[in-house]
């Protein structure tokens, strides 16, 4: 009986990221994750590709709960007042400490920016405080919003269309680039790659630093919404 | 005008293509949204919403990492 249920349940989570893998945005993960890996890059495909098959199963898991429901999940995740994930309202904060904590976050980055772009690029000090962060930001990003807020308005599909044909542009001219180097591992000065033509800004502590202090105000971005 | 140049070039103009359509999206009653509006939007979903933060950690890794 035990083992009935053992191989259920076993065959319920093979189900679910089955189902998970046939999301178009896994299918992207997972291809981006196979292009990182051959072009010399392996651990950070397979972090990529650890990524893209948690959020295959847990994808999979939530359609079929939506299925046996009939609730939108994605709504309760976007509205938390109605159910999902459990960011409770916290009390505002005075304006004397709102700016402490503004103060300490502001620190906080500045001292990130400043360590880790003195760190060589590629060295595993460097890996280990990128990896870190971004551990974290993935992980506490997966629970949802991080304060309540409105269902955001739904944009028009015209202009989503205008926005993803431009985001495929850049990225299919980027893989000409990169599938035109004399191998995927050499980078090549007739075609390009983003990463070839910001080498030498990385090359140096400042613009590391700078480079850093952009990826960390796009990840406070996304944090945000 | 040899291969870096083009290559060069089609990053140029996809990059001009964003900014294009970001100052048309501030202009009063503007059909096209913003790319923010866009991000804040798919970030309703939890798979699209795990997935950009994904991507994001994945530029750093890409960028600075080994």
């Amino acid at each position: 009986m035990r083992e009935e249920t053992a191989t259920r349940t076993r065959s319920g989570h093979m189900i679910a990221l089955l189902r998970g893998l046939r999301e178009p945005v896994v299918v992207i993960l997972l291809l981006i994750a196979y292009f990182t890996a051959a072009s010399g890059k392996p651990l950070d495909g397979l972090l990529m590709a650890i990524a893209a098959v948690c959020l295959a199963w847990d994808a999979g898991h939530r359609l079929r709960q939506a299925g046996q429901s009939g609730i939108d999940l994605d709504q309760a995740y976007a509205d938390p007042g109605a159910e999902g994930p459990a960011t409770s309202a916290a009390p505002p904060l005075s304006r004397r400490r709102r700016a402490t904590v503004a103060t300490a976050w502001l620190t906080a980055a500045v001292s990130y920016v400043l360590v880790v772009g003195s760190f060589i690029r590629y060295s595993w000090p460097a890996t280990a405080a990128v990896l870190g962060l971004g551990s974290v930001v993935v992980v506490t990003g997966w629970r949802g919003p991080r304060r309540p807020r409105p269902r955001p308005v739904k944009p028009s599909r015209a202009g989503v269309l205008l926005w993803l044909a431009v985001i495929l542009a850049g990225c299919l001219w980027e893989l000409q680039a990169l599938l035109q180097q004399p191998t995927l591992l050499a980078s090549s000065y007739p075609h390009p790659t983003i990463s070839t033509l910001t080498d030498p800004v990385l090359a140096g502590w400042a613009g590391r630093s700078a480079l850093l202090a952009v990826w960390l105000l796009f990840g406070w971005f996304l944090v945000e919404r | 005008m040899n291969s870096h140049d083009v290559t060069v070039t089609g990053y140029l103009v996809v990059l001009a293509a964003g900014v294009t359509l970001q100052l048309l999206s501030r202009r009063p009653g503007s059909k096209i949204p913003s790319l923010g509006a866009i991000i804040t939007a798919a970030m309703s979903s939890r798979t699209l919403r795990v997935a950009i933060l994904v991507g994001w950690a994945w530029l750093g890794l890409h960028f600075f990492a080994r």
